[in-house]
């Protein structure tokens, strides 16, 4: 299995595979963007603009599926961030990796600019048991617990910043029903909700990426096998990131949307 | 003792999976068949239930896989 270059910078490991496929997945998603609004044509539309504008009906009748029609426009460009940067970073690990070996004959710390990844006495230990000291320097950014968490914790702080701000009455008084008894299972549901989110998407993609490295040990036998769980993967990408949308879109309509029922 | 703690965790939450799905499914089968014409939304629904299904199963593999590769 390989191992992934983590930097210690003041006490805090940074992931330098997660972050170069953060970067790459949000210059991939913008330059998308951007060219999708070039030459905007009303008669003539461009192949681009065209499945672009797909996009932007599906992401409003998805939200428009959880809350009235009239405020489901705030939240498209959200909707169409969360699925397209989701999406986008679960195919990245799919076509290829690239792993460094540490040599044999190479004593010393592991430094990436001067930074260390390994220490001395693990490329030793590593070189006493006959096993290599492979790096994985590149992978989908959502198969690392961060990443996900750090989408998660996105929604968490907009649901109840907008909740606060828009409902705050019933926001407030939503932990009480239907009964106050209900208090501290209404605050557990409350802190599961971007726990699953984040578990539930980090999950998929790391498992299918463990997979791939698993598949490929079959060596030349396994390339069918690969070629078919590639293709799942990519379905699974898209349903994950549908899912993680459609969730934040259910999470904000619960805390917003003043419910007459009440 | 750890190997066979991480087949337990993946081998329990692919029936959980199993059978979860599989419920999921059927009754969205049945719902599409007697009304077809709202097969688009019952569609939509069935994909968000087998994720939040699939969830807890899911966690249980990733765990397993931990276990495995540190053992």
């Amino acid at each position: 299995m390989y191992e992934f270059p983590v930097v210690h910078i003041g006490g805090i490991g940074f992931d330098l595979s997660s972050i170069i496929a953060i970067t790459v997945s949000f210059v991939i998603t913008l330059v998308l963007a951007l060219f999708a609004v070039r030459n905007l044509s009303v008669d003539n539309p461009s192949k681009l603009q065209n499945f672009m504008e797909w996009v932007v009906e599906f992401v409003h009748n998805t939200i428009a599926s959880t809350m009235p029609l009239e405020k489901a426009k705030r939240y498209i460009s959200l909707g169409m961030t969360l699925i397209m940067f989701i999406f986008i970073s679960n195919l990245l690990g799919l076509p290829f990796g690239i792993v460094t070996e540490v040599s044999e004959s190479h004593h010393g710390p592991v430094t990436v600019a001067g930074l260390e990844i390994a220490s001395a006495d693990e490329v030793e230990k590593a070189h006493e048991d006959g096993k290599h000291l492979a790096y994985a320097w590149w992978k989908s950014p959502t198969a690392d617990l961060s990443v996900t968490a750090g989408l998660a914790s996105i929604v968490f702080v907009l649901v109840h910043y907008l909740g606060l701000t828009q409902n705050t009455r019933h926001y407030l008084k939503h932990y009480f029903k239907p009964y106050p008894i209900f208090f501290p299972i209404n605050i557990l549901e409350t802190l599961t909700k971007p726990l699953t989110l984040a578990l539930r998407l980090f999950a998929n993609i790391f498992a299918g990426e463990v997979l791939i490295s698993t598949i490929l040990l079959l060596g030349v036998f396994g390339i069918p096998l690969l070629g078919i769980w590639q293709g799942f993967s990519i379905f699974v990408g898209a349903i994950q990131a549908f899912l993680f949308t459609i969730l934040t879109m259910v999470y904000i309509s619960q805390a917003t949307v003043h419910e007459e029922g009440h | 003792m750890d190997l066979l703690g991480a087949a337990l965790a993946i081998g329990l939450g692919a029936i959980g999976a199993g059978v979860g799905n599989g419920l999921i499914v059927s009754k969205t089968v049945e719902g599409i068949a007697r009304q077809p014409e709202l097969r688009g939304a019952l569609q939509t629904t069935m994909f968000i239930g087998v994720g939040i299904v699939e969830v807890v199963p899911i966690i249980g593999v990733v765990l397993g896989f931990l276990i495995f590769f540190a053992s």
